[in-house]
Order: structure tokens, then C-alpha cells, then sequence
């Protein structure tokens, strides 16, 4: 009997019943929707990091640390056998040397990278590069991303002066043609960044076989005279920044919950308050308080049970057009965050089902305790409407 | 003892701020059963005290209420909210009708809070709808009716499962003459067909003649116990 009366309470209340359950539908999408975009977030940053650079770890020169440029000349090595026999599926050589670039009569300190022209273990868009020799002529070529030919003021086809040190302090200096300028997802391998062919650079600075790092596909074991940096390492700086982000994003969350809940207490609150009359005339009809209290808060799980189903809908909907179009995040194109393209959601059916469990909890909660306090009170009061003011 | 409630030196004491205030002082009453009476009094002389504590909704500060002969204050919460279901019905001045529901809902609600199956007192609620004159209102919502068919419709609600106490609180308050005077009309019917006691509190002098008696509050004290035999005036 309780049940039919609560569903016949619910399902006629109109427009309140609509609002309440609309409310919490939206509060729970927004909930949804700001932690999926902040795993969004993470989840295209680190696979655009391991897609253009950190692959499944770096074998590394010992003491090269792509953070301190001044070293970079120290710390190069030649490839042992055990990498040098990967297939270019499963590794790519670098060379990362110091240079300055003078475009326009600037002067602009660069990261020279040369990377084997052959891989295809990291996704980088330097076609440009392969039709030249392996032996570097009069102009270097060299492809740069927009990130760094806006900052350069180059263009494809533009020349400019690189000027750099070989293994023995010896200074050289070359013309540097731009032979294609490309979009980089990462734009930590765009900003300062020329990417040259790896022979060429080996030639430059004469280290004939040298190479700063490989890149691979996977760990291939404890090699002598290298050392193995795991992807977690690599890409760690950036993940603590991602970390800290989402710290304040769990925050956010939290505040989120808390305004829903809020939101939610309001409007039931304000629902129980406008129906005391009801709660005392039921208590002078002879029902108990345990049945009133039980009487609203079915109506209230009712209500939550709805929103739930609303937001699963009208999430649905929302999430699905938002990953056809995604966020738009160029304003970080400055940033050393590696994320360029729009950012999608990345939605976790864990957090989508607490998100669900706690609000839908809030929801019976501030449905019960308002009405038991009623209840508890002299029904008196209630029927006069001054059981809550 | 004849009566159906005995009120027996019951003192009632609000606390209002840091002041404690008494409405009632020593009320002895009893009700015979099948009254049709009234408490008669200015705003505060404790007629709606009164009603409440006969109610079960209320507790006395001192004394004792019976209904036939079961002490209300040595009821539980739960015995209390029995003892409503069973013996009583309430008429609000407000009329205090579930909003969503319409007029045969509104009337079928009681029985189906004491257990019954819609199908098994269809009829009954029928035929509680005819006496009150709205059969033709059955479907509404109590905000598609006048205030009058509201009352009837609580006075309806009230009656419906055959109390032995109907406890009506002002219920020609918020009523015109020509309404308050059909409500009084209709009530003294149902008294006489249902054989069930009415009990009202009002100051509306128009009540008076309706009543076969009449006890009269001031400041929580009986002033005047007033009867009347057949049609005469009350003594």
C-alpha cells in the first residue's frame, strides 16, 4: 500500500517531481563529466607522449637527462648489438645535441634532434626527411614543428643559420633549410625542438653510430653500459603536474558533490516543508511515523532511482555529441603540456557508479531525515506547518 | 461509564519563549456517544487544545484522558496512531486534503490505511460521495473545488470508515453562510444516520443553534456546559 500511495505522491507532483529530478540528473552528469574530462585529460597526455617520444621506455646514455642541455654533449653512447638488431618497429635512436639557430638575425637556442629516418616506433610526421642523403651536404634539412616555426618566424623553404659544437668543442655552422613545417601533438617535441635525420646529426658532430637514447617498444632486458628508463620515469614531471591537476580536480569534485547535495537538499527540504500539513494529517489519519517517514522516503529513492535513469539518458546524449567534438584546449599551446588536439572524455564506469551511489544517498537521506524529525515532533505542530521553519 | 471520552482534570501548559503559558486549567468533561456538541470560545481559550488532546495528537501536561475507558496517556506513538485509525475522524478548518489526490481518493485513503482492498469498499466510498452531495465532482482535485465541497469532501474522508468520533476543528471558519450553514445541515445528517459523536470547536455563533450542546471556554476553563433536549433552545 505504502508503495502505490508514494508512486501515486511522486508521479503526480508535476512540475516539482520534474524539477527534483531533472536537478539531480544534472548534478550527477556535471559530477560525471568533470572527472572523465580530467581522466581525459591524463589519458591523452600520456599516450601522446608515449606516442611521439617515450614509446615503452628509453634506453639512455648513463647521465643524460633531457632537462639539463649543458650535458647533452656528455652523455651520448654508441648503440649496443642487443638494440641496434631491433626492427624499426620496435625502436628509434636519437641523438640530442645543443645548437643555436639565427633566423632573421636572431638568436635562438635550439634542441637538435636526429632521429633514425627508418622507425616507425614513434608516430612523427618527418617525411620531409627522407628523401635526402645520408651523408649531410651544404644545407641541413630540417623539419620543425608549427609551435616552433611560429616562434622562429620560419616557414617551409626558409633558411636560416644553425650553428653548433662537434664531440670535440670544434664550433660549426651551416645553412638550415626548413623542408616541412608539422603539426606535433606533443609539444614538448615542437617548442625549441629541430628535428634533423640522425646520420646527419651524427655527421655534424662527428659521432659516427652515437646516439643519446632508443626509444622501445618494449624492455629488453639489463644491457650493459645503458641505462633503462621506464615510461612512468619519463613521463613523470608531467604526470605529477597531471596528478596535482587532478588533486584540485578531485576537490572540485568533492565541491561538486557538496553543491549537488546541496541542491538536492534544498529542493527536498523545501518539498518537505511545503507538504507538513500532509505529514500531520497523515499522523491524525493513524498512520505511524515509521509509515510517513517511510512513505517519503520511498518517494524520494523514487525520485533518485529516476534521476538516475535521466542521467544515464541525457548523459548519454551529452557525452556522446562532446566526443565527436571535444575541448577545445589551444590556449594551452604555450604550455609544455604534451596535448594539442581536443581533449575527449574518458569516462570510468567505477566513478560513474559512485558518482551515482553517493548522490542517489544524499537524495534518501534529505529525504528521511527532515521527515523523521517531523514525525518525532508533536503532529500538532506539523498540521500547523511550524514542525520546520 | 456511558460516555466515549472522559476528560478527567486535564491541564495543558505551553512553554512560549522563557514564559509558560496555560491553556487549559482542570478540564473535566465526558461525551456520551452519537453527541453532536461544541466548544465555544474565543481565539486562545483552548478549544483546539482541547480537540488535539482528544485527538491523541497532543499530550496533557496533568490529568487524564479516556476513550472508552483506555487511558490515551498510557499509549505509545504507535498505539496512539492506532487508536486514531480506528475511532477517529478530523475535520480541518483548512480542510487539509491530500492535493494530488482526487475527491474518491481523498476519501478512500482511511480505508485503505486500515487495511482495506480498494475493490472491497468501492461502494462504501460511492455511496459517501453521494451523501455529501458530489457525485458529479468525484474525479476532481481538491484545487478544481470550492472551499465548501472541500469541507464536504473532508467531512466525507472523515466519515467514511464509520467512526465513533469525528473531532472537527472550526470547520465553518473558512466558509460562507449559505456553505457554513450546509456543512452544519450535513453533519447533523450524518450524526443521525452514522450515530457517530461530532465534537467541534468554533466561536461561529451559527453553530449554536445546531448543536444539541455547547461548553464554553475562556482562558482554558470551562465557563458554561450548556444541553438541549429535541429542538429547544439549550439550558
Amino acid at each position: 500500500m505504502i508503495f502505490n500511495i508514494a508512486w501515486k505522491n511522486f508521479s503526480r507532483q508535476g512540475i516539482r517531481a520534474v524539477l527534483n529530478v531533472v536537478v539531480t540528473a544534472l548534478a550527477m552528469i556535471a559530477v560525471v563529466f568533470n572527472i572523465s574530462l580530467y581522466n581525459g585529460f591524463q589519458a591523452q597526455t600520456t599516450r601522446n607522449m608515449i606516442r611521439t617520444d617515450v614509446a615503452g621506455g628509453h634506453y639512455q646514455a648513463p647521465g643524460f637527462d633531457i632537462l639539463s642541455p649543458t650535458e647533452w654533449e656528455d652523455h651520448s653512447l654508441k648503440v649496443p648489438e642487443v638494440l641496434k638488431n631491433l626492427p624499426p618497429s620496435q625502436k628509434a635512436e636519437a641523438l640530442v645535441q645543443q645548437g643555436q639557430l639565427f633566423p632573421n638575425r636572431r638568436l635562438y637556442p635550439v634542441q637538435l634532434r636526429g632521429i633514425d629516418i627508418n622507425q616507425t616506433l614513434l608516430d612523427l610526421p618527418l617525411e620531409g626527411l627522407k628523401s635526402y642523403r645520408e651523408k649531410v651536404e651544404d644545407i641541413i634539412p630540417a623539419v620543425l614543428g608549427i609551435k616552433m616555426a611560429q616562434k622562429a618566424h620560419l616557414k617551409k623553404g626558409d633558411t636560416a643559420v644553425l650553428k653548433w659544437r662537434d664531440r670535440f668543442g670544434v664550433v660549426d655552422a651551416r645553412d638550415l633549410l626548413v623542408v616541412d613545417v608539422v603539426t606535433m601533438v606533443n609539444s614538448r617535441v615542437d617548442g625549441g625542438v629541430l628535428w634533423l635525420r640522425l646520420d646527419h646529426l651524427q655527421d655534424m658532430t662527428q659521432r659516427p653510430d652515437e646516439v643519446s637514447w632508443v626509444a622501445v617498444a618494449e624492455f629488453q632486458g639489463t644491457v650493459q653500459g645503458i641505462e633503462f628508463q621506464t615510461v612512468d620515469e619519463l613521463t613523470s614531471d608531467i604526470l605529477n603536474l597531471i596528478k596535482n591537476e587532478r588533486r584540485y580536480g578531485k576537490i572540485f569534485w568533492v565541491i561538486l558533490i557538496f553543491l549537488s547535495g546541496i541542491g538536492v537538499f534544498n529542493t527536498q527540504i523545501l518539498n518537505v516543508f511545503k507538504r507538513q500539513k500532509e505529514i500531520g494529517t497523515l499522523m491524525a489519519f493513524g498512520m505511524t511515523s515509521a509509515q510517513v517517514v517511510g512513505l517519503f522516503t520511498l518517494e524520494g529513492s523514487m525520485a533518485a532511482l529516476l534521476s538516475v535513469v535521466v542521467a544515464l539518458v541525457l548523459g548519454t546524449l551529452l557525452f556522446t555529441w562532446f566526443q565527436s567534438v571535444g575541448l577545445d584546449i589551444s590556449h594551452l599551446s604555450e604550455s609544455t603540456i604534451p596535448v594539442h588536439e581536443n581533449i575527449l572524455l574518458d569516462i570510468h564506469p567505477g566513478e560513474v557508479v559512485s558518482t551515482m551511489i553517493i548522490i542517489v544517498c544524499i537524495m534518501v537521506l534529505v529525504s528521511w531525515l527532515p521527515v523523521r524529525k517531523i514525525t518525532r515532533l508533536d503532529p500538532t505542530l506539523a498540521l500547523r506547518g511550524r514542525a520546520i521553519t | 461509564m456511558n460516555s466515549i471520552v472522559a476528560i478527567e482534570k486535564v491541564v495543558k501548559v505551553y512553554r512560549v519563549g522563557s514564559e509558560d503559558f496555560t491553556a487549559l486549567h482542570e478540564i473535566s468533561l465526558e461525551i456520551e456517544p452519537g453527541a453532536f456538541m461544541s466548544f465555544v470560545g474565543p481565539s486562545g481559550s483552548g478549544k483546539t487544545t482541547l480537540l488535539n488532546l482528544i485527538g491523541g495528537l497532543d499530550q496533557p501536561t496533568s490529568g487524564s484522558i479516556f476513550f472508552k475507558n483506555v487511558k490515551l496517556g498510557e499509549l505509545n506513538r504507535t498505539a496512539l496512531a492506532e487508536y486514531r485509525r480506528k475511532n477517529l475522524g478530523f475535520v480541518f478548518q483548512t480542510y487539509n486534503l491530500l492535493p494530488v489526490y482526487s475527491v474518491y481518493e481523498n476519501i478512500l485513503f482511511p480505508l485503505l490505511l486500515d487495511g482495506n482492498k480498494e475493490s472491497a469498499v468501492r461502494q462504501s466510498v460511492l455511496d459517501m460521495v453521494a451523501s455529501v452531495g458530489l457525485s458529479d465532482q468525484i474525479k476532481k482535485r481538491p484545487s478544481q473545488l470550492s472551499g465548501g465541497q472541500c469541507q464536504r469532501v473532508a467531512i466525507a474522508r472523515a466519515l467514511v470508515k464509520k467512526p465513533a468520533l469525528i473531532l472537527a476543528d472550526e470547520p465553518t471558519a473558512n466558509l460562507d453562510a449559505e456553505n457554513s450553514f450546509q456543512i452544519l445541515e450535513l453533519m447533523r445528517e450524518l450524526n443521525k444516520q452514522f450515530k457517530a459523536a461530532f465534537v467541534f470547536s468554533t466561536h461561529d455563533e451559527k453553530v449554536t443553534k445546531y448543536v444539541t450542546r455547547e461548553v464554553g471556554l475562556e482562558d482554558g476553563r470551562v465557563c458554561w456546559d450548556k444541553r438541549r433536549n429535541g429542538f429547544g433552545s439549550l439550558e
